[in-house]
């Protein structure tokens, strides 16, 4: 199977007046097409920083190294035009914000339509009865009114729609999707992942979603990465995962999470302790502070990712055999 | 039946919105005819989307908000009316923890100020020593090093602020603790975190709980009755358990569906079931509270259709 986008060893880096900070390190992933994967991680992870590197997003004091490449294209280190001819037209991200990311001075029309007519030279008319099309596909009542309408005059679900509309215009072969229904109510959330998976479904889109959410994973993704500390710690199937996970890590998290389908108030099991800050790493396995299985191997050492039969994970002692309860 | 500690009757919270230059401003109700009892002891949640007025509830019962009409009767007392004057000696039963963990710390005092300040307010009569004892335990208590007391807020991450947060509104040992969406600004691990320590110190102090969260999966967890509020309106009030397995209004039902479960060989089927269509303004009559059961109130027209 031929990824869509490949990125290998990206690490990211910040320049800090206290020193360089890693955000992330050794993150390899290949994006199938029609495939969405999801990243899932605490704040911190590294999660964000990856796709915003493989996007050239980066604040200014990052520095990047390793590869990305979107079919022929290297999308790392590469100068802002050729850059510009990718984004928008065959990579496209939505972010979790929609009121800071989008432009408060212009309509909905000359937003959706900007990258239409930058990239697939679209006159304006063209540009604008496409627009009122996506509106359409993304759900949007009473779409021709919308059209003119400015960003502060949409509910926060209706705007997340107008940057997915946004995102589609130029029908991209990978859309990147950061965290997009954390701001948003869960009703209008679930409204939003519906879509999404409908266009994964029906246009073969190529998707990777970053959440901290694994219910939201859960949905709509087919395979699972796992951050901790700006590394992977595991990847896999989305059923591997959460159901059978072997990183104490991963298995950590799905039991901290209460669960609307749980009865009873029995405690949640907490992990203790708090998700490092990249400035300071634990040494060895990032996550041995917060370990119950932790011995003296994972302070010093740190686990590679090893992967056998399409999943990986980053642990000296991973947990194998037993079914997950 | 006991005089609960907390009786709400018909509470409207009304805010004017929109005046034009000598024209009428429309009114918005953010609260509108709410009623519940709360038992001492007993944790109520409170739940809804953005705008149902669930935080607005809890502050116009705290009297943080006037409240426009309706009655709020604390242990016998009607203090709707009160003044702040009169209001002020009872915060000491009354305390709130919000949901901005670092925002709602002072960030010029020191932890052991910013939990020694309720007691500075509220027991004057203490001694320092006896101040700063009772400030060490409840810092023990929260999970916290009593060595903390002379760092500032900005050198805790969200999770510890929140635990000095809880401190502070724990210190007097209140009868009511207002929680403000307390987990929503953490990371999943350290919101299990709290919600675990809300559990501990509720059943060791028996305080009462007014839990407002739009989290379902932990309003479940802590809480024995929830109350669903939308546009400002009561839509179901029933004991946890009873909401959860058999809701009977529509909008209970869709709020339930609409809550992502991490198991991927039930959420995919779970997706598009959920409510469609926007959150509508505050504007239009409902039905009002219906029993179902002496516990179990619904405002439907049609909750008995299955």
């Amino acid at each position: 199977m031929s990824a869509v986008l490949s990125i290998r060893d990206l690490a990211v880096r910040f320049a800090t007046p206290d020193g360089e900070v890693p955000a992330v390190n050794a993150f390899s992933l290949d994006l199938a097409a029609g495939e969405c994967v999801g990243i899932v991680g605490e704040s911190g992870a590294g999660k964000s920083q990856s796709f915003l590197a493989v996007m050239g997003l980066l604040a200014g004091n990052a520095s990047v190294s390793g590869s990305a490449r979107l079919g022929e294209t290297e999308l790392l280190g590469n100068d802002r035009n050729a850059l510009n001819a990718v984004r928008g037209s065959k990579l496209a991200m939505i972010f979790q914000d929609p009121m800071t990311s989008l432009t408060p001075h212009l309509r909905v029309v000359d937003q959706i339509g900007e990258s239409l007519m930058r990239h697939r030279g679209f006159t304006k008319a063209q540009a604008r009865s496409r627009a009122l099309e996506l509106l359409r596909l993304v759900q949007v009542t009473d779409a021709e009114r919308r059209l003119d309408q400015y960003p502060h005059e949409l509910s926060g679900g209706m705007r997340q729609r107008v940057m997915i509309a946004i995102a589609l215009a130029c029908d991209p072969d990978v859309l990147i999707a950061d965290e997009p229904t954390t701001a948003l109510d869960v009703t209008i959330q679930a409204q939003i992942l519906a879509l999404l998976a409908q266009l994964k479904r029906e246009r073969g889109m190529s998707m990777v979603l970053v959440t901290h959410d694994l219910g939201v994973v859960a949905g709509i993704a087919d395979r699972v990465v796992v951050m901790y500390g700006g590394r992977i710690v595991e990847h896999g199937s989305v059923k591997d995962i959460l159901v059978s996970p072997q990183h104490p890590y991963t298995r950590a998290l799905l039991a901290s999470m209460p669960r609307i389908d749980e009865v009873g108030n029995a405690p949640l099991q907490a992990i203790g302790g708090q998700p490092p800050n990249p400035r300071r790493l634990p040494t060895g396995c990032a996550f041995h502070p917060r370990c119950a299985l932790a011995t003296e191997r994972c302070a010093a050492e740190a686990p590679l990712l090893s992967v056998a039969s399409g999943r990986g994970v980053a642990c000296h002692f991973p947990i194998r055999g037993g079914e997950h309860d | 039946m006991t005089e609960p500690l907390l009786r709400i009757r018909d509470l409207r919270v009304w805010f004017p919105v929109g005046a034009a230059l000598f024209g009428k401003p429309a009114q918005l109700r953010a609260v509108d005819g709410v009623d519940f009892d709360l038992q001492a002891g007993e944790a109520l949640g409170i739940v809804g989307e953005s705008g149902c007025g669930k935080s607005t509830l809890a502050r116009a019962i705290l009297r943080l908000v006037p409240s426009t009409a309706g009655k709020i009767v604390w242990m016998g007392q009607s203090i709707e009316a009160y003044s702040t004057r009169q209001v002020r000696p009872l915060r000491r039963d009354l305390q709130i923890v919000f949901q901005d963990p670092l925002a709602s710390l002072d960030p010029r005092m020191t932890v052991g100020e910013i939990v020694a300040e309720p007691l500075r307010v509220h027991a004057p009569e203490l001694s320092k020593a006896e101040r700063r004892e009772r400030v060490a335990d409840i810092l023990r208590r929260v999970g916290l090093s009593p060595d903390v007391i002379n760092r500032y807020p900005h050198e805790f991450s969200g999770g510890q602020c929140q635990r000095i947060g809880i401190a502070r509104a724990m210190v007097l040992r209140p009868k009511l603790l207002v929680c403000d969406e307390p987990v929503s600004a953490l990371d999943v691990s350290i919101q299990a975190q709290i919600v675990n320590l809300l559990q501990d110190l509720k059943r060791d102090f028996g305080m009462s709980i007014l839990f407002v969260s739009h989290n379902l999966a932990v309003v479940r967890k802590l809480c024995e009755r929830v109350l669903v509020l939308y546009l400002g309106k009561p839509m179901e009030l029933a004991p946890t358990e009873m909401l959860y397995s058999d809701p009977r209004h529509p909008y209970t039902r869709g709020l339930l569906a609409a809550v992502p479960i991490p198991d991927p060989a039930v959420q995919p089927s779970r997706l598009g079931t959920a409510l469609g269509g926007e959150l509508p303004s505050p504007l239009e009559m409902a039905p009002t509270f219906d029993e179902v059961s002496a516990q179990h109130q619904v405002a439907c027209w049609r909750w008995q259709e299955k």
